[in-house]
C-alpha cells in the first residue's frame, strides 16, 4: 500500500513519516499551528479568512468551504455539528484513506477550527465501512486528542470552547457519500439523500444546524490559518486555489496519489504518472472520479481545476483521474459505469430509479453484440429524463458519464451494434 | 399572506405552506390547477421522490417540485409550460418501464392515477422493447389487504401512513435502486384497526382490499356521501353502490372529523346494513303488515292515554336529530316522564375510533334525553327505539319497539315495527364533537320500513294524539327542530353544508 504520495506539497508533506501519525509527531512537525491561530481571532473573521482563500471542497461540488460555513445560522440556541465526510465511494478516489492514515490530526486540526469558526459543539467524522484501517487511524488520534485534553471541554485552554468528536463506520453504499445520505445514515436510516428545504445548516444531523464537509477540506484548513491566505493562494489557480490529492489510476505505468496544485495540466499529471502503460495511445481520461465526463487526447492540455473542466463539459469532482489506453472498449466502459449506478441508485426518484436500471440495460445488450440501431437514440434520450429532475445529484452522475462517452466515442458503440461483437479484442475484461 | 401566481391566475396563499398545500386549502387542486402528484398526499409527510409535481418556478433555474417548495410573495409558477410538460413526459415513461401494463385485469382500473395520468399527460407509446421486471402479485401483505409489487410504484405513501397515521410501522421500502421493493418488515404482517386506508391511498392498483376486489368494475359505481355510525366520531364516507347493493365504504375528506381516514371497523360496517335485518312487523308472534302493527300500537297507545296511564320513551342514539326531536315532542305532548338513551361502550384510541359505539349520542344530549340504563318506571306501555337491555322493561305492560335488525329484538317485544337503517332515510348525526353532520340515503330498502321519525309519527297518528294529523316530512321536522332548538339553530338538513356545522 502506498504510505506517501509520488508527488508531495504541504498537505503531504509528512506523510510517510511515522511519527506524524502521532501527536507529539503531529505537534512536533508544526501542527495546531493553524488551529491557535484560529483561536486567536474572532469566530467571524476565521470564517472570514476560509472564504477569502477562496478553499473549495474537495468532496466533489467544489463549493466555497468559509461560505458554507457561512451559512451556519446566527443566534440559533440549538447545538450545531459538523460533519466530515470520509465516506469516499466515487470509484476512482482514494485520497481521503491516505489522508485518514497518513494525516489523522489534520483533519481533526481542521475540524476544531472550522468548529471554533461556527459554533459547533460536536463532529462527526462518517467513514465508509470498507475503510477498517483509516476508521482505526482516524479513531487513534481521537483517542490521543482526548488523553491530551485536546478535545472536550475548554478546548486548547480556550474557556468555554467545547468540542467533543465521533467516528462513525459506514456500511458501504456510495449515496452515503451524497451529505444529506450520509446524515440519513449517520442518523441510523437508510442511505437517501433528503429532499431541500431545508437544508443541512437548518435542519441536519438529528435535525440540528449541521456544516458537511470533505476530510480532505478540513485537512486544508489549518495550513491557510498558520501561513495565510497569501501563501495558500500562491498554490493552484486563482478560482481552485491550494493544491489537492490526484488519484492517478487506469492504464497508465505508475498509478497512485499526486499532491500537486489545482490547475496542473492534465498532461502533467499524466506524466507523473509515468505516461500511459507500454507506450501505447491515450483514449480517454476520466478527470474527476467515474461520475465525470470523459476527456479525449485533444484535451491534453486542459488545467486541472474546475473552472477549465466545467469549460470542456466535465469537472474536477473528486481528482480521481482515471486513464483509459487505445486498447479500450467505449461500450465496454458505459456497461461498467451504468451497472455500477443501477446498483447503488437509493431508488427514491423515480428518474433516477428506472432511468439507470434502463441504461444499464441497454449498455449491456449493446456490448453484448445485442443492441439494436434504435438503442443509441435511447441511450441519449434516457440521460436526459434524469438530469436535473431528482433530490441528489446522483441521476447527474449517473447521466454524464453516458453522454460523455456517446459524444466522444459514438463510434465504439455503433460497432457494437452493427458487427454484433466488441471491435478492441485486448479490452478489459467484464 | 403571500400572493403567488400560477399560469397566469392570481392567488392569496397562506405564508409557510408550500405551492401544494397552498392549492389543496385553496380547493383548486386538480380542478382549476391541474399539477399531477402522486407521493404527495395532503395528511402525510413530504416525500418528494415522485417527481411528477415539478412546476417552472420565474427566476429558478431548474424544475422544483411544488410539494416540497415553499410559496414566496410574487412568486410566478408555470404549470403548462413546455418544459414542464417535458419532465411529467418523463416522469410517466419511466414510471410505466417496468409496469406490468395488466389494467384489463387490475382492480385499480378507472380509478387509477397511473391509468389516468398516462392518458392526461404521458406518452402514447412505449419505446422499450426490453422485458419487465416480474415481481410478485396477489400478495396477501395481511388479513385485509392484497399486494401486487408489480404495480408499485413506490411512492411510498403507504409506508408513511403506517408510520404517521396508524403508527404501526408495518412496511417499508427494502433493497436500493431499481431492485426497490414494497415489503412487510420481516416478520410483520400489515395488520391494525386502519389498514385498509392504504388501499384508498395507494395511487395504482398495487395494494387492494381483499373485501372490494373483483367484486365491481368502480365505473358501475356511484357515491353518496354519509356517515359511519359505528361510533361518536362520525367519520364522513362514501358509500359506493350499483343496482341497490353497496359494494364499499370509502372515507370522504373532512379535516375537521377524520381527515381521509376510517376504521376497517367502520369501512366494513356496509355488511351489516343488509345482513340480519327485520324484515316483518309483528304483534306479540304474529307476523302482520305494517299498517295492522301501527295501527295496533296506536290502539294501545290510545288506551294508555285514555286511562291516563304512564307511557315511558326509550330513546336510541342511533336515531339522526331529526327522528330524535319527534320522539320528544312526542313526549311533550303526551306529557310523559323524560326520555332516556342507554350507550354501549368499547374500545377507543387517539386517532378515531371513540368508545361511544353510537352515532348520535351527542344530538339525544342536546335535545333533552338523559343517558341511563336503569330500569323504567311502571308504564301501561313503551315506546322503544332500537335496541334495549330487556331488564330495562320490566316494569312495563306493553312494549311498541322500532327495530332494524333483527338481533335488536326485545324478547318481552308486543308490538315490531321494522324501521330503516340510516343507510335508508335522510338525516342527522351530531358527532362527539358536537358536529352535525347530514346523511343521505343510498340504499331502497328492499321491504316495507319506515324511518324512525315517520313510524312514531304514524303511530301518533294512529293513536290520535292532539296536533299530530301530518304525516312525518323529515325536510319540514328539520326545519322545526332548527326554529325550535336554539343548539340546532340554522342548521336544517337543507342549510347544513357537506361537512357539516358545529352545534350553536
Amino acid at each position: 500500500m502506498q504510505t506517501e504520495p509520488y508527488t508531495k506539497l504541504y498537505l503531504s508533506e509528512h506523510y510517510g513519516n511515522e511519527a506524524f501519525r502521532t501527536l507529539a509527531g503531529y505537534e512536533a512537525a508544526g501542527g495546531f499551528q493553524g488551529l491557535r491561530a484560529a483561536l486567536a481571532r474572532d469566530p467571524e473573521e476565521v470564517t472570514e479568512l476560509v472564504k477569502s482563500s477562496g478553499l473549495r471542497g474537495r468532496g466533489g461540488a467544489g463549493f466555497n468551504a468559509g461560505l458554507k460555513w457561512s451559512f451556519m445560522p446566527k443566534g440559533d440556541e440549538r447545538m450545531k455539528v459538523l460533519v466530515c465526510n470520509g465516506d469516499e465511494s466515487e470509484p476512482g478516489s482514494f485520497k481521503d484513506r491516505m489522508i485518514m492514515q497518513q494525516g489523522p490530526f489534520q483533519i481533526l486540526e481542521g475540524l476544531l477550527i472550522a468548529a471554533w469558526a461556527t459554533g459547533a459543539r460536536r463532529s462527526y467524522i462518517y467513514i465508509r465501512g470498507e475503510y477498517q484501517y483509516p476508521i482505526q487511524c482516524v479513531r487513534k488520534a481521537v483517542a490521543e486528542m482526548y488523553d491530551k485534553g485536546y478535545l472536550g471541554r475548554d478546548v486548547f485552554g480556550e474557556p468555554g470552547f467545547e468540542h467533543d468528536i465521533v467516528v462513525h463506520s459506514g456500511a458501504g453504499a456510495y449515496i452515503c457519500g451524497e451529505e444529506t445520505g450520509l446524515l440519513e445514515s449517520l442518523e441510523g436510516k437508510k442511505g437517501q439523500p433528503r429532499k431541500k428545504p431545508p437544508f443541512p445548516a437548518q435542519h441536519g444531523a438529528f435535525g440540528l444546524p449541521t456544516t458537511v464537509n470533505n476530510i480532505e477540506t478540513f485537512a486544508h484548513v489549518p495550513y491557510i490559518l498558520s501561513r495565510g491566505v497569501e501563501w495558500f493562494r500562491g498554490f493552484g489557480t486563482e478560482k481552485s486555489p491550494g493544491t489537492t490529492l490526484f488519484g492517478v489510476s487506469g492504464h497508465v505505468e505508475r498509478p497512485g496519489l499526486f499532491e500537486l496544485p489545482l490547475g496542473t495540466p492534465l498532461r502533467e499529471v499524466i506524466a507523473k504518472a509515468g505516461g500511459v502503460r507500454n507506450n501505447r495511445a491515450l483514449k480517454a481520461v476520466i478527470p474527476g472520479g467515474m461520475s465525470m465526463p470523459v476527456l479525449t487526447p485533444s484535451d491534453l492540455d486542459v488545467p486541472m481545476a474546475e473552472e477549465f473542466l466545467s469549460e470542456r463539459g466535465t469537472h474536477l469532482g473528486t481528482g480521481g483521474v482515471m486513464v483509459m489506453d487505445d486498447t479500450t472498449c467505449m461500450a465496454r466502459v458505459a456497461c461498467v459505469i451504468s451497472y455500477f449506478f443501477r446498483d447503488e441508485s437509493c431508488g427514491q426518484c423515480t428518474q433516477c430509479r428506472e432511468g439507470t436500471g434502463w441504461i444499464h440495460k441497454l449498455c449491456e445488450r449493446i456490448e453484448a453484440g445485442r443492441g439494436r440501431p434504435r438503442d443509441l437514440e435511447l441511450l441519449e434520450s434516457v440521460p436526459a429524463l434524469m438530469e436535473g429532475h431528482t433530490i441528489c445529484a446522483f441521476a447527474d452522475a449517473a447521466a454524464w458519464p453516458i453522454k460523455g462517452l456517446l459524444r466522444h466515442f459514438r463510434s465504439d458503440f455503433e460497432c457494437h451494434i452493427s458487427e454484433g461483437s466488441c471491435p478492441f479484442p485486448e479490452s478489459f475484461e467484464l | 399572506m403571500a400572493q403567488i401566481t400560477i399560469d397566469g391566475e392570481t392567488y392569496e396563499v397562506g405564508d409557510g405552506l408550500t405551492i401544494l398545500e397552498a392549492l389543496d386549502q385553496l380547493g383548486v387542486l386538480m380542478n382549476e390547477v391541474e399539477l399531477p402528484h402522486y407521493c404527495w398526499h395532503p395528511k402525510l409527510s413530504v416525500d418528494g421522490s415522485c417527481r411528477l409535481c415539478q412546476v417552472e418556478i420565474e427566476g429558478v433555474p431548474k424544475l422544483q417540485i411544488a410539494c416540497n417548495t415553499p410559496v414566496r410573495d410574487g412568486m410566478v409558477i408555470h404549470t403548462k409550460s413546455e418544459r414542464v410538460e417535458q419532465a411529467r413526459r418523463g416522469v410517466m415513461e419511466l414510471l410505466l418501464l417496468n409496469h406490468p401494463l395488466d389494467c384489463p385485469i387490475c382492480d385499480q382500473a378507472g380509478e387509477c392515477k397511473l391509468q389516468d395520468y398516462a392518458f392526461d399527460y404521458g406518452v402514447k407509446h412505449a419505446r422499450t422493447d426490453l422485458p419487465r421486471r416480474p415481481a410478485k402479485k396477489g400478495f396477501e401483505l395481511g388479513p385485509t389487504i392484497v399486494f401486487d409489487q408489480e404495480r408499485c410504484i413506490l411512492c411510498r405513501r403507504c409506508v408513511r401512513f403506517c408510520r404517521e397515521v396508524s403508527q404501526t410501522g408495518e412496511l417499508g421500502v427494502f433493497q436500493r435502486g431499481e431492485r426497490s421493493l414494497l415489503e412487510t418488515f420481516p416478520g410483520a404482517e400489515l395488520d391494525n384497526p386502519y389498514s385498509m386506508n392504504v388501499a384508498d391511498i395507494c395511487p395504482v392498483g398495487a395494494l387492494t382490499t381483499k373485501d372490494f376486489r373483483f367484486k365491481v368494475r368502480v365505473w358501475f359505481l356511484d357515491d353518496v356521501p354519509s356517515i359511519c355510525n359505528q361510533c361518536g366520531r362520525g367519520c364522513n364516507i362514501n358509500a359506493s353502490r350499483s343496482n341497490n347493493r353497496v359494494y364499499r365504504f370509502v372515507p370522504r375528506r373532512n379535516d375537521a372529523v377524520n381527515q381521509t381516514w376510517i376504521c376497517d371497523h367502520g369501512r366494513m360496517s356496509y355488511k351489516g346494513l343488509t345482513e340480519g335485518r327485520c324484515t316483518e312487523a309483528r304483534v306479540g308472534s304474529r307476523r302482520v303488515n305494517y299498517d295492522e302493527a301501527v295501527s295496533t300500537a296506536g290502539d294501545r297507545l290510545r288506551s294508555a292515554i285514555d286511562a291516563k296511564r304512564p307511557i315511558v320513551v326509550v330513546a336510541s342514539p342511533f336515531a339522526s336529530n331529526e327522528d330524535l326531536f319527534v320522539l320528544q315532542r312526542l313526549i311533550g305532548d303526551l306529557g310523559c316522564e323524560p326520555g332516556t338513551f342507554a350507550i354501549e361502550r368499547g374500545d377507543s384510541d387517539a386517532l378515531l375510533i371513540r368508545a361511544d359505539k353510537c352515532p348520535n349520542a351527542e344530538g339525544a344530549r342536546a335535545l333533552g334525553f338523559l343517558e341511563s340504563d336503569a330500569a323504567v318506571g311502571e308504564a301501561a306501555i313503551a315506546l322503544v327505539l332500537g335496541r334495549v337491555a330487556p331488564e330495562r322493561l320490566v316494569n312495563v305492560e306493553t312494549q311498541v319497539q322500532l327495530v332494524s335488525h333483527e338481533a335488536d329484538i326485545s324478547v318481552s317485544a308486543d308490538v315490531v315495527l321494522p324501521v330503516r337503517s340510516h343507510a335508508e332515510y335522510l338525516g342527522s348525526f351530531t358527532n362527539f364533537e358536537r358536529r352535525a353532520q347530514r346523511f343521505s340515503p343510498f340504499l331502497e330498502p328492499c321491504f316495507e320500513a319506515w324511518s324512525f321519525g315517520d313510524a312514531l309519527t304514524e303511530i301518533a297518528r294512529a293513536a290520535k294524539v292532539l296536533g299530530w294529523e301530518q304525516p312525518f316530512d323529515v325536510i319540514r321536522v328539520s326545519r322545526e327542530l332548527a326554529q325550535a332548538v336554539p343548539a340546532f339553530a340554522g342548521l336544517d338538513l337543507e342549510s347544513l353544508p357537506a361537512e357539516g356545522a358545529p352545534l350553536r
